[in-house]
């Protein structure tokens, strides 16, 4: 403890010199020289502020002014330095004259950048790996983004983002790198700070520098063993290179509409009639449920009595205009020994959804400090705090079998009174004839909540020493803790019939609801023991190597309990219950990975680029004999504009060009359980004389060969940077094969009833792709500018499968082939409606009448069955092959301007869901306006559907269903301005920052369903928030 | 000092990492062992984990037999509108699921939709060849000698594979058999199916070696005694007569033999006279009628009611029993789900009785069927309340067999409602009024709720009438075979080898009389077919909702004479009220009748394994 108070005191103290001498510096400048003065400008003559100006072998230092005027005291003959970050350094002698004034190019950061790669920071120009980065700056932090997942739409060729709902709490984006590699976990590894698995969407977005997304093997070899999937290497923020501290202040507020939402109908008599049309088709008129006097009673009563003879607008009632707020607060600073970063955050983000809100505070602190010329310690530490209410997992709506209300969403009929608050009750069917079991969302999102909340640290620290110039050698701890906690106490409530004064039999929640308390807790250790060593020789040979010995460790464990009748029904805790019926669950789990990895990098006469890495991994989840896995990969790079018989050829347009190429492979355990490996009997058991007796049974069979799955990757790209790399273009060819898929074996029938199907290593995926990024950069008179656009297209194949794969064969709800991309397109060719029964008796018999689909015999057998589909081999369901994007910014004096396009091609999916189906029940169906102006019927020919309740197959999979995913979406559009410094005197306001934005402005799309974004789903209504902020960026 | 201090701290730290180094961080980093799985390495050694082996076994069986009431809606009295099974999930029904469920409990069309039953029910022989391997094992290692208690384990072992074995003929025909331990797919990868004949044989061996061992009554409610094995091997021979007898022309290599019918008809009905006469097994108490309440009252219940509600378990009636456990337990019945509404905790009513099998009930008075109910629209037709056998005029139901009440509501029958584990109360039952308000005899009532009817009856049927439980948690032990079956099937079986017998129509008359009905009147025994139509008579009534009759109509080739032959119209089910919400078997083929006489032999299987062959209809 003394010690580290010791250090604690010494860097106050230090903090204070530094900023005291750095205050007072100028006053003691050398008085016999001569004080020259001048202009830094531009290429094109603008003046350039906060450039540094040095006299060389000293420490005279100034910095330009607004006017890009500079004084300093420098002898004759001495070497003036000018360096800023984005200009390229230059320098002049200084002569007799007094005035020396110089311009500056403009440095161009794509090609010279730092880029941070897996254990180090390399420079752009020497990396031999597929490396996109991207810096979070005040463009990206204006935005009101709920986490950083989002916000990574469209800025990284190769890196798929898929929003698939707006929820708040459940917002986090899929990402996937370079097309779906397994049918496992293909998500990719997330390291921060060097510690892998960390929940990206918890990460203040505030705190982030900068991201790496690592896409071929050479990359992320390093993370070998579950770096298939790719990885995403995040930075936080440090004080390096700071000199002087700054404090920061961001806050964000937005207000969030849909970006679209389902028409549904406030008109029950409407709904109603659409309920008898669709009966009609095979009810006689007296055996309908609905009678006629039922619906024009409430027609006529309802524009009289809304509490009896409601037409509730649901979307109305359950939901609002969200609101997001994120205020952030930081300061970071440094001096020669130390370096720091402090920041704490808060968010808050109320849903579109009533009572879906979700809070989060982050708490960072990053701490380095000098021990020794050669030894370096420092602490990171970030903790986070968030609490999450929420109705059903989906928002609206909950996917899970075993949750009844989850699909009910469709049977929200207006005909209930949601909530009378004169009495208090929640309403329930009133009209003669409809489904008791008829749907009260409000009642839900009001009564059933789900409240969790969860604290999560997470702690590093490192201590590195180089005892010789050159190796460093590092040790490395890191720890993950998280707590979670939910609980669930329903609020009892019964359906009302305001007509009849009764309650009516429907019980929406019991006055003996449980109350249920889950914990989960656990934590992950990370021990990295490393070394380093870098050295030059013969001056144009650089060799760099590292290797690292990793230990991690997880452990997870749950914790539940529920007890029946409660005391009183605003109590929660489980206490607050009696004790007859009580369910209680816990378990836990653990696994360890051990890692020996190596790295080299060989740079010679800086044009020849070599790097090899190396991984191997022991996993826990494996048997003996299969642990280890060996991940190896090679790549070669080729800076050919430095050579110099290509110079002359090359100089006038091509700046920089380089050329590289890896191959190399990457593991993934993901698709094994803990112990799936391990023999044991899991326990059944049964009742033998009115009790619960103990029994085993044997479930396993254990492939003893199992290991791990391998992706190799093949990755070409080109760096190219033209015009004095004002213009920069990469483009990568890659081309990733997934082997030793691992998937459950081929079991007998025989078997499977008693025994899991052991996993094996079969099975093969071809991801095959090309990815561009082109941007420009440059500056007309005050104005600086750039545009960069990016995309990508990937082509997913199927290759090897375990299985007999039968026509029409699926995988987990996924159109699968061999050779066909993963969830193909297969569908019914559908020729549109029949009009007459002429067309009817023209197609080939499949039971249609006019109104019904009429779809294509493509086997022309004379009968439509499932051999009729055709399959799309270039179309997915759940995914595009390409995507791109667009930005461009403009700054001019404090004003800046940034917009953002983002789309994708190539996905096709059936717009069928149960909020548009023609089929509905013949009661309790929530009609949207759809249902009543687009069926087909003799009036309505032009109908953009079929008839109501027409044959069954107007509800399958056929191209009539079949829409266009394709999209653009105007995704951010920001608008800031920096008010000048000038304006703020004395107050220590250095520079603030005021800038509107708006999210998800516009999208163009010709699919008919929520959102083309969206992942295909029958039940999903949460829609795509739409938002509008306004921010505020103050540094003092 | 301070530099000390730092130094020292760096020597230690670096010296701390080489020794981490050398030994590792954590100690046994790559073993990490499971904490709530157990390790085989530790178990077989004693009597009590050969017990809880046995127990793993049971709990494997019971969900391929507990469900066994959706059966029933292949045939023409029950439908069967869905199931409440959880996909993927074995005790919550997954070997009643299929990809297609709306199909699988029809009346036609279904036998192409039990992979998932055939999967569970080899899941049932590999359990037991486990069960029965080890503890031999146990034995020849002399760890523990041959005690009475692991030869009784080994009995009951291999009684369920018999019955898993029985059930899987009795569907597929011929299947592959196997007794043996598998350790990988290879073992069984490439099995042909065996002559049903051969897999009978094993079965009948199984089912005595289940007899020697098992003893003359169940230690504990739950395991199995040498009735159950008697009367399961009964059962086995009677079906065997029945296709031999009856012919299986969709089996390919099957030849029916009159004289092999004769034999099983003749073993199977001294079988059934051992398990009648040599336990000293008695009907639920006694067989009395008990009491009854008139239509529209259920304060009192007749006996054969309580027989389907937990209050029957550990009877003798119940020959062979799968237990239950209720609230807590996890391991509860959904009879209340499936058979009754949403009164009743929610309940889904995925199972409800048809129009037909209200005319079935035969009058007290008479012994006899009485005239046929009239449909009648009470929204339309103001006196159908009140019309003379107007299907919802509650005294048409009046002077019926015991087992009408006991088994099914008819409009304004009760039953108690329950939420939330709480009695709410009389719920009367109204066809299309759902949880509406109605005033009887000047006491409101909520009417019942359900989407589920479309007939005009719900079952009373194992329904609970006391609250306490929820759907998902009854108690009940779900019989497999019961006395009052196999007094039946004694009947048919000894009928079938020398006509209607004195004491095989004595034990009917017992099964009647528990319906408070006449013994049978000299017609019904005056022919081998007219008792036997008074046996199948029986079997309906007293057998509904228990998953016998549509394994009845297949071994006895019934479908034609129920549903009509190929070609004909088929034949409408109706409800009360006249309408005719379905058809079946309207204009169908051959080749349908075909293909449920037989089930498919599972496809996926047969892309795998060459040697599988395919059952005729289905090729």
């Amino acid at each position: 403890m003394p010690k580290l108070h010791c250090l604690r005191i010494n860097y106050l103290l230090s903090v204070v010199t530094l900023l005291f001498l750095f205050f007072l510096s100028p006053l003691f400048s050398a008085a016999q020289m001569k004080t020259i003065s001048g202009i830094v400008t531009d290429e094109s003559g603008n003046p350039l502020p906060d450039i540094t100006v040095t006299v060389q072998n000293t420490k005279t230092a100034t910095v330009t002014n607004e006017k890009g005027r500079y004084t300093i005291n420098a002898a004759i003959g001495a070497v003036l330095v000018f360096s800023a970050t984005n200009t390229e350094t230059a320098s002049l002698v200084v002569g007799d004259q007094s005035e020396h004034n110089i311009s500056l190019k403009q440095k161009i950061t794509a090609l010279n950048d730092v880029v941070v790669v897996a254990y180090g920071r390399q420079k752009k120009v020497n990396l031999v790996g597929s490396v996109a980065t991207v810096n979070v700056d005040e463009k990206i932090t204006g935005r009101p983004l709920p986490n950083i997942s989002s916000g990574l739409s469209g800025l990284v060729p190769g890196l798929a983002v898929t929003q698939n709902t707006g929820m708040a709490g459940r917002n986090g984006a899929v990402l996937l790198i370079r097309g779906l590699g397994t049918s496992n976990n293909s998500n990719p590894l997330v390291v921060v700070d060097g510690m892998p698995d960390v929940d990206i969407n918890r990460i203040n977005v505030n705190d982030i520098e900068t991201i790496s997304v690592l896409k071929d093997a050479t990359s992320a070899s390093v993370y070998g063993s579950r770096a298939a999937n790719g990885v995403i290497l995040i930075t936080t923020k440090s004080g390096k290179g700071m000199r002087k501290t700054s404090i920061n202040f961001t806050s964000n507020m937005a207000i969030e509409v849909p970006t679209k939402g389902f028409q549904f109908m406030a008109d029950y008599p409407r709904a109603l009639t659409l309920e008898q049309r669709r009966s009609a088709t095979n009810t006689l008129p007296a055996n309908l449920l609905f009678k006629k006097g039922t619906i024009d009673q409430w027609m006529a009563l309802g524009m009289i009595d809304p509490l009896r003879y409601p037409n509730t607008d649901w979307w109305d009632i359950i939901m609002r205009n969200g609101a997001f707020q994120n205020y952030n607060l930081s300061a970071t600073g440094g001096n020669d020994k130390s370096n720091f970063f402090i920041s704490a955050g808060m968010k808050d983000e109320q849903g579109l959804q009533i009572n879906n809100n979700y809070n989060q505070y982050n708490a960072r602190f990053n701490f380095d400090y000098k021990v020794r010329n050669n030894m370096n310690t420092g602490v990171k530490f970030n903790g986070n705090w968030s609490k999450f209410i929420y109705a059903l997992e989906e928002g609206f709506t909950d996917p899970a079998p075993t949750n009844t209300a989850g699909f009910d969403m469709q049977y929200a009929i207006a005909g209930i009174t949601p909530y009378d608050p004169e009495t208090g009750y929640f309403g329930g069917v009133m009209a003669y004839g409809e489904d008791p079991q008829a749907y009260n969302p409000y009642m839900v999102y009001v009564n059933t909540l789900t409240r969790q909340t969860r604290q999560e640290a997470n702690a590093s620290m490192y201590w590195d020493w180089t005892p010789i110039k050159g190796l460093t050698a590092t040790l490395d701890y890191g720890l993950n803790y998280y707590n979670q906690f939910s609980w669930n106490a329903n609020m009892p409530a019964q359906a009302y019939n305001f007509q009849t004064k009764s309650f009516g039999s429907r019980v929406y929640v019991g006055p003996n609801a449980p109350i249920v308390n889950n914990t989960n807790t656990g934590y992950k250790t990370l021990m990295n023991a490393r070394l380093n060593y870098h050295t030059i020789f013969k001056k144009n040979h650089d060799i760099s190597a590292l290797f690292l010995y990793s230990e991690e460790y997880w452990y997870d464990r749950f914790q539940g309990s529920s007890r029946n009748d409660r005391l009183f029904p605003t109590l929660h805790e489980i206490d607050a219950a009696l004790t007859d019926i009580q369910g209680t669950g816990g378990n836990s789990s653990t696994e360890g990975l051990k890692s020996y990895i190596g790295r080299v990098n060989y740079t010679a006469f800086n044009k020849y680029l070599l790097e090899g890495n190396f991984r191997v991994d022991g996993s826990s989840k494996f048997v003996p004999g299969q642990q280890y896995g060996f991940f190896p990969s090679v790549a070669v790079g080729w800076r050919f504009t430095e050579e110099n018989f290509l110079r002359p050829f090359l100089d006038k347009f091509l700046t920089t060009g380089k050329l590289r190429v890896s191959y190399g492979s990457l593991g993934n355990n993901s698709g094994i359980g803990r112990y799936e490996q391990r023999a044991t009997l899991a326990a059944n058991n049964y009742i033998i004389a009115n009790s619960v007796t103990r029994g085993f049974v044997n479930t396993k069979l254990i492939n003893k060969v199992l290991s791990w799955e391998a992706t190799n990757v093949l990755d070409i790209g080109l760096e190219l940077g033209f015009l004095r790399s004002r213009l920069t273009a990469e483009i990568d060819f890659y081309d990733r094969v997934t082997t030793g898929l691992v998937r459950p074996s081929d079991l007998s029938i025989l078997l499977s009833g008693a025994f899991n199907a052991p996993r094996t290593n079969i099975g093969q995926v071809r991801n095959r792709g090309i990815e561009g990024n082109f941007s420009w950069r440059d500056k007309i008179g005050n104005i600086n500018y750039g545009v960069s656009a990016n995309v990508s297209y990937n082509k997913n194949l199927l290759e090897g499968w375990n299985e007999f794969i039968a026509r029409g064969a699926t995988s987990g709800g996924a159109n699968i082939f061999l050779d066909m991309p993963w969830n193909f397109v297969y569908a019914y060719q559908a020729i549109g409606i029949a009009q007459t029964w002429a067309d009817v008796y023209n197609a080939t018999p499949q039971g249609a009448q006019p109104g019904d689909i009429l779809r294509k015999d493509l086997n022309g057998d004379g009968r439509i069955d499932g051999n009729d589909q055709k399959a799309y081999p270039n179309i997915q369901r759940d995914r595009p092959t390409t995507y791109f994007g667009l930005n461009g910014y403009a700054a001019w004096k404090g004003i800046d301007i940034a917009f953002f396009l983002q789309g994708s091609a190539g996905r096709k999916d059936f717009w069928l869901n149960a909020f548009n189906n023609v089929n509905f029940s013949t009661a309790r169906y929530a009609a949207t306006w759809n249902h009543w102006y687009n069926p087909w019927s003799v009036e309505n020919r032009d109908g953009a559907w079929p008839r109501l309740g027409g044959s069954g197959n107007n509800t399958v999979a056929s191209t009539f269903w079949l829409d266009d995913m394709s999209y653009l979406r105007f995704k951010n559009l920001q608008v800031g301005y920096t008010i000048p410094k000038k304006l703020f005197g004395k107050t220590g306001i250095n520079s603030l920052r005021i800038a509107g934005s708006a999210e998800n402005l516009l999208t163009i799309s010709s699919f008919r369903g929520l959102d083309p974004e969206k992942a295909g789903n029958n039940n999903n209504l949460y829609p795509i928030n739409k938002g509008y902020s306004l921010v505020f960026q103050l540094g003092f | 000092m301070k530099k000390i201090n730092f130094f020292s701290t760096f020597v230690i730290a670096i010296l701390g990492c080489f020794i981490i180094l050398q030994t590792s961080c954590r100690k046994n980093l790559l073993d990490q062992p499971p904490t709530t799985e157990l390790s085989p390495d530790v178990f077989w050694k004693t009597e009590a984990d050969a017990t809880a082996g046995l127990m793993g076994l049971y709990a494997s069986a019971r969900p391929c037999w507990d469900r066994d009431y959706y059966f029933d809606g292949q045939a023409e009295f029950v439908r069967t509108r869905g199931i409440s099974a959880t996909a993927g999930n074995l005790r919550l029904g997954d070997a009643y699921q299929s990809s297609n469920t709306g199909g699988m409990f029809g009346p036609t069309n279904y036998g192409a939709l039990f992979d998932n039953m055939y999967k569970y029910l080899y899941g049932v022989v590999n359990r037991a060849n486990y069960v029965i391997f080890n503890v031999e094992k146990m034995q020849s290692e002399g760890t523990s000698a041959s005690t009475p208690v692991l030869e009784t384990i080994k009995g009951e072992a291999a009684l369920l594979r018999g019955m898993a074995y029985f059930k899987l003929i009795s569907m597929w025909g011929d299947v592959p058999y196997f007794t043996n331990v598998v350790y990988e797919n290879s073992a069984v990868a490439q099995l042909a199916r065996t002559p049903i004949g051969k897999v009978k044989d094993s079965i009948m061996a199984d089912f005595a070696y289940a007899f020697d061992r098992l003893p003359v009554k169940a230690s504990q409610l739950g395991r199995a005694s040498k009735p159950a094995a008697l009367a399961l091997r009964g059962k086995l021979q009677l079906y065997w007569a029945s296709w031999n007898k009856n012919g299986w022309p969709e089996l390919e290599g099957f030849t029916p033999s009159a004289a092999a019918a004769t034999a099983a008809f003749t073993a199977a009905a001294a079988d059934f006279k051992s398990v009648i006469n040599d336990y000293s097994l008695t009907l639920y108490l006694n067989g009395d009628p008990g009491t009854i309440d008139p239509p529209g009252k259920a304060d009192n219940l007749p006996n054969y009611y309580y027989l389907f509600t937990p209050k029957a378990n550990g009877n003798p009636e119940m020959i062979m029993v799968f237990t239950h456990g209720g609230t807590g337990t996890s391991q509860g019945e959904e009879l209340m789900r499936d058979f009754s509404g949403r009164s009743h905790e929610g309940s889904q009513c995925w199972v409800s009785p048809r129009y037909e099998i209200a005319d079935r009930y035969q009058l007290l008075s008479t012994g006899d069927f009485g005239p046929k109910l009239i449909p009648m629209n009470p929204t339309t037709n103001p006196n159908a309340r009140t019309t003379l056998n107007s299907a919802v005029n509650p005294a048409s139901y009046d002077n019926r067999d015991y087992r009408m009440k006991s088994t099914i509501q008819w409009d304004y029958e009760m039953s108690i409602g329950m939420a939330s584990l709480q009695s709410t109360g009389f719920v009367p039952f109204i066809y299309q009024t759902w949880a509406g308000n109605v005033t009887i005899n000047g006491v409101k009532y909520i009417t019942y709720n359900t989407d589920g009817c479309n007939s005009g009856y719900v079952f009373r049927k194992f329904v609970r009438n006391y609250a306490g439980q929820g759907r998902s948690d009854g108690d009940y032990a779900w019989p497999v075979i019961r006395l009052a079956d196999v007094y039946l099937m004694y009947a048919e079986a000894t009928n079938e080898v020398s006509g209607p017998q004195t004491d095989a129509i004595d034990l009917v008359n017992k099964i009647r009389h528990r319906g408070n009905l006449p013994p049978l009147a000299a017609t019904k025994i005056a022919s081998k077919q007219a008792f036997f139509d008074a046996i199948e008579q029986e079997r309906i009534v007293e057998l509904i909702g228990e998953g016998q009759r549509s394994f009845d109509l297949r071994r006895w080739r019934a479908i034609e004479r129920v549903w009509g032959p190929p070609g004909s119209p088929g034949l409408f089910r109706i409800d009360t009220w006249g309408a005719q919400p379905s058809r079946y078997f309207q204009n169908a083929s051959d080749r349908e009748y075909q293909q449920d006489y037989i089930f498919r032999i599972p496809p996926s299987e047969r892309d795998k394994n060459p040697n599988l062959t395919q059952n005729i209809p289905w090729r």
